[in-house]
């Protein structure tokens, strides 16, 4: 089954959100910030959603972005960011590296289930 | 004729008319080439042979000299035989030029120079003859007299035959010359002819096709540039054109059909847009409101300025959401407009439904938000739309049904209680709020006694509104009384405070009067009843009245044991009016028992009353009810032990309270008493201790113990509870006697002096004048609770009958 990537350097969301996607009979695999994220893509060609927070250390969820599209050249994998703002130059960037959605926290899994399993199918 | 047949025409045209010039240029060919070859075949080699006939007659003469002067006869006669050859020849060239004279004048000069060519050979065959005879001398002179005059007017005929020839020659050539001029005239003007005529042709036929072309393609800029649809290209044939711009004026007839239903969509939108009374916007990518949105919008948010607004601003300013929630509303637009429709299902959750919001009025709208995504063909969400309603109405309408439930409740309230109890009660609740108010004004510091009063008062109002079943009277004042009773307790956060006081106190009387409002208005009750002016009106039961009309009317005036019995059962029902029975005035009281015992684990208590014949004038119903309902809630609570208690010390499991009522020594004597533990005489004297009532050397007696409880502010309930209702203290109950006239006693019925618990009765007296006594109306009654209603569970608990 395709596998989702959590990324958040939030434990809580992370867990709620891997968990709630767990719970839900998804294959989730959860990484701290985006070098980790970037790096468990890398190693993991099964993952095809990636869920991830914009404000990270190390490495924030936008350069994460261009960098799974740039560097590693994976065009295919889906990405939905999880956020708590939206400006125009985010959306940009985010046009650019061909994400997804976003999806404002709080996160509510019941809103969300339907189009994520489509998206890690 | 189609344009494809005109075309096909015109090609056939052209292909007709190189054809024409063509066969005409070799027509004239023809006819020049029989002329050429006229004149090369025949006139120029005849008119060469005339030269050639000039030589042959000059060889003739040459070789003729030639002859005479040679001496040789042999030499001689050979020259003989040159001579004849060149006479041969010249004979052949003379009729070679008769078989090609051109005309009389040639035929005539040749026939001339035939005949002089015999006399010229006869002349020469003489001389010859005379020569080879070898007569030289007469061969010389016939040569110079007849050969050489003959041979000059031969050679005189030849030469003007010649030239005539050359001159033949020369007007055949220039015939010739003309007839090749004449030839590339003709072809030059049958071509320039047919390419005038194709030309014409081409242009008729261009003019044909690029016209209506133009015509179309002009018309289609026109109605581009006016949207102006009724237009149509003429037609005038029915070719291919003309169907094409049938076909265009069809398009441009399905274009005008198209648009008119546009334009009538687009009217009913804006007309909907106009005039439908909700508030509908679009957000667009910048955040903006879109030019199209309904004028209701503007009435309100009471502004014009909607066009190109910021959404945040014009729809969220001024409203209850706080930062975090509006850069939350803004992230979520965000999220959604310019982005795929499913990050509106993902984050429409967040968008609120409801606002709050002070408009430049100062007035608050409530305003219901429901947002939806607007998407193009890719179901990318392009802008965001919001439709607005204004609900503050709607909400008022809902409160003012919610008011409307409420009084409908209240109504049916006051309806369960008689018009006369509900009357005494407005009016005694209004007598308690008035002290109240009076202590809270006249107090500007706490006071424990005070605060004890105004707890008393108001715990008096509740016990009373509870148990008439004034249910949102109850929780009002029970709110009031919560707060008397935390300002009992020493806390130092909650402090004496006229004002606020004053506003519970406000609370309560509004919410007193608007029960006696609805009392008086809505069911016409106004009025204390059929209580009213008790001195001077009565209301009789009609029955009672028909009895004892009946009984006089059916006496004998003769039979005094009947007149004796009439008079008997008149007097009894006048004694009677006005008046009703303790169990009736208490029934109430009675009826709020069984909850409050069962809250306390314990059975519903019986009540056994003994009326003695006594009943009570209406007018003594209120005091009595505020009397004995704190006295039985007391005994009920203090007095009667649980079941467990009463079974272990070998009593029934249901306690006994008893009201016995009677007169004596001019009084009215109400003794309550119950079977239960008696009077916690250990408990009191320690409670008063603590409280400081008194001090721990005073040596009391059991009487003086008892009569502590009556003493301000001493109570020994731990808690007051909505439900329970305990806690009021006993001289709260001795306050409503005395106001009375009247006197309230405890009395000791065992002789356990000093013990911690002794059985007492609470004696009540007050003045007779509250009942009327009736002979032979006793009564004795046993106010018993419904056990059917109740259980004895496994653990022999005793609980309510699960309903």
């Amino acid at each position: 089954m395709a596998k989702i990537l959590v990324v958040d350097d939030s434990s809580t969301v992370r867990d709620e959100v891997a968990g709630f996607l767990k719970k839900s009979g998804l294959d989730v695999a959860t990484a701290v910030d985006g070098k980790d994220g970037l790096s468990k893509i890398k190693g993991d060609p099964g993952i095809k959603l990636v869920l991830s927070d914009i404000n990270m250390p190390n490495m924030d969820g936008l350069t994460m972005v261009e960098k799974i599209r740039g560097e590693l050249g994976n065009s295919t994998v889906n990405i939905i960011m999880l956020t708590t703002e939206s400006s125009p130059s985010m959306k940009e960037r985010g046009k650019a590296s061909g994400i997804k959605g976003w999806i404002v926290k709080p996160f509510k899994g019941d809103a969300v289930l339907e189009s994520i399993k489509k998206l890690a199918a | 004729m189609s344009i494809r047949h005109r075309i096909t025409l015109l090609i056939i045209l052209s292909v007709f008319a190189i054809f024409t010039v063509g066969g005409y240029s070799i027509y004239q060919a023809r006819i020049n080439a029989a002329e050429v070859k006229n004149v090369t075949e025949n006139v120029v080699p005849s008119a060469l042979a005339t030269a050639d006939l000039v030589s042959q007659v000059k060889e003739v003469q040459l070789v003729t000299m030639a002859l005479i002067s040679e001496p040789d006869a042999n030499l001689a006669a050979q020259a003989s035989e040159k001579l004849a050859v060149s006479k041969a020849k010249l004979k052949e060239g003379i009729d070679f030029q008769l078989a090609h004279a051109a005309d009389k004048t040639q035929q005539g000069l040749v026939e001339q120079a035939k005949d002089n060519l015999s006399e010229y050979f006869g002349a020469i065959d003489d001389t010859v003859k005379f020569k080879l005879a070898g007569q030289a001398d007469l061969a010389g002179a016939a040569y110079y007299s007849n050969v050489v005059v003959l041979q000059r007017e031969l050679q005189q005929i030849v030469d003007t035959l010649r030239i005539e020839k050359t001159r033949e020659k020369d007007a055949a050539i220039s015939v010739l010359n003309s007839n090749l001029s004449r030839t590339a005239t003709g072809v030059a003007a049958v071509s320039a002819v047919l390419v005038v005529l194709l030309s014409v042709f081409g242009i008729i036929l261009y003019r044909q096709i690029i016209n209506p072309i133009s015509r179309m393609q002009a018309t289609t800029s026109e109605i581009a540039t006016s949207q102006d649809f009724t237009r149509r290209v003429p037609v005038k044939r029915l070719d291919e054109i003309g169907k094409s711009i049938v076909a265009f004026n069809m398009m441009i007839g399905k274009i005008e059909e198209n648009s008119l239903l546009l334009k009538q969509k687009t009217n009913d939108i804006q007309t909907m847009l106009q005039n439908m009374p909700q508030g509908i916007l679009t957000i667009t990518q910048a955040y903006k409101v879109h030019p199209e949105y309904s004028a209701y919008l503007e009435t309100i948010f009471d502004t014009r300025e909607i066009e190109g607004s910021d959404f945040m601003s014009l729809v969220f300013s001024n409203t209850t959401l706080g930062v975090d929630e509006l850069s939350q509303l803004e992230a979520v637009a965000g999220a959604c407009i310019g982005e795929d429709a499913m990050n509106f299902e993902f984050n429409k959750h967040l968008l609120v439904s409801e606002i709050e919001k002070k408009m430049n009025d100062g007035s608050t709208k409530i305003l219901d938000l429901s947002w939806s995504p607007i998407t193009d063909d890719a179901d990318t969400t392009v802008r965001l739309m919001l439709c607005i309603r204004d609900v503050t109405e709607l909400r008022a309408l809902a409160a003012e049904a919610n008011s409307q439930k409420r009084e409908l409740e209240i109504i049916g309230e006051i309806l369960a209680v008689t018009q006369e109890k509900f009357h005494e009660f407005i009016n005694s609740s209004l007598r308690f709020v008035e002290e109240n108010e009076l202590l809270i004004r006249e107090h500007t510091q706490q006071n424990s006694d005070v605060v004890t009063k105004l707890f008393r008062n108001m715990h008096t109002i509740k016990g009373n509104a509870r148990t008439y079943g004034l249910k949102h009277l109850t929780n009002i004042v029970h709110g009031v009384e919560q707060s008397y009773v935390e300002l009992r307790e020493p806390r130092p956060d909650i402090a004496w405070d006229q004002m606020t006081l004053m506003d519970e106190l406000i609370a309560v009387k509004e919410t007193v009067e608007y029960y006696a409002r609805i009392n008086e208005f809505s069911l016409g009750r106004k009025g204390p009843g059929r209580r009213g002016g008790i001195e001077h009106f009565l209301m009789v039961d009609r029955q009672q009245i028909v009895e004892t009309i009946h009984r006089l009317e059916k006496a004998t005036s003769g039979n005094l044991d009947e007149l004796r019995a009439a008079h008997d059962a008149v007097r009894k029902t006048l004694r009677l009016l006005g008046t009703e029975r303790l169990v009736e005035t208490l029934e109430g009281v009675f009826d709020s028992l069984p909850e409050l015992a069962m809250e306390l684990g314990k059975l519903p208590p019986i009540i056994d009353v003994q009326d003695n014949g006594y009943v009570v004038h209406n007018q003594a119903g209120g005091m009595l009810k505020n009397v004995f309902m704190h006295l039985l809630r007391n005994a009920t609570d203090h007095g009667l032990e649980s079941v467990e208690e009463r079974l272990a010390a070998n009593k029934p499991a249901a306690g006994t309270i008893s009201l016995q009522m009677d007169v004596n020594e001019g009084m009215l004597q109400i003794k309550l008493g119950d079977d239960g533990r008696g009077l916690a005489l250990a408990h009191i004297r320690n409670t008063a201790m603590e409280k400081q009532l008194i001090n721990p050397e005073d040596q009391l007696s059991d009487e003086q113990v008892a009569n502590l409880i009556f003493l301000p502010g001493f109570s020994t309930a731990e808690k007051v509870t909505e439900v329970s209702g305990r806690g009021v203290g006993m001289d709260a109950v001795r306050d409503f006697v005395r106001r009375e006239n009247g006197t309230i006693k405890i009395q000791f019925s065992d002789d356990k002096v000093g013990a911690d618990f002794r059985q007492f009765e609470i004696i009540v007296c007050l003045p007779e004048a509250l009942v009327e006594s009736v002979e032979g109306f006793e009564f004795h009654h046993q106010h018993e609770f419904d056990e059917t209603l109740l259980e004895v569970a496994t653990n022999d608990a005793i609980v309510f009958k699960q309903a």
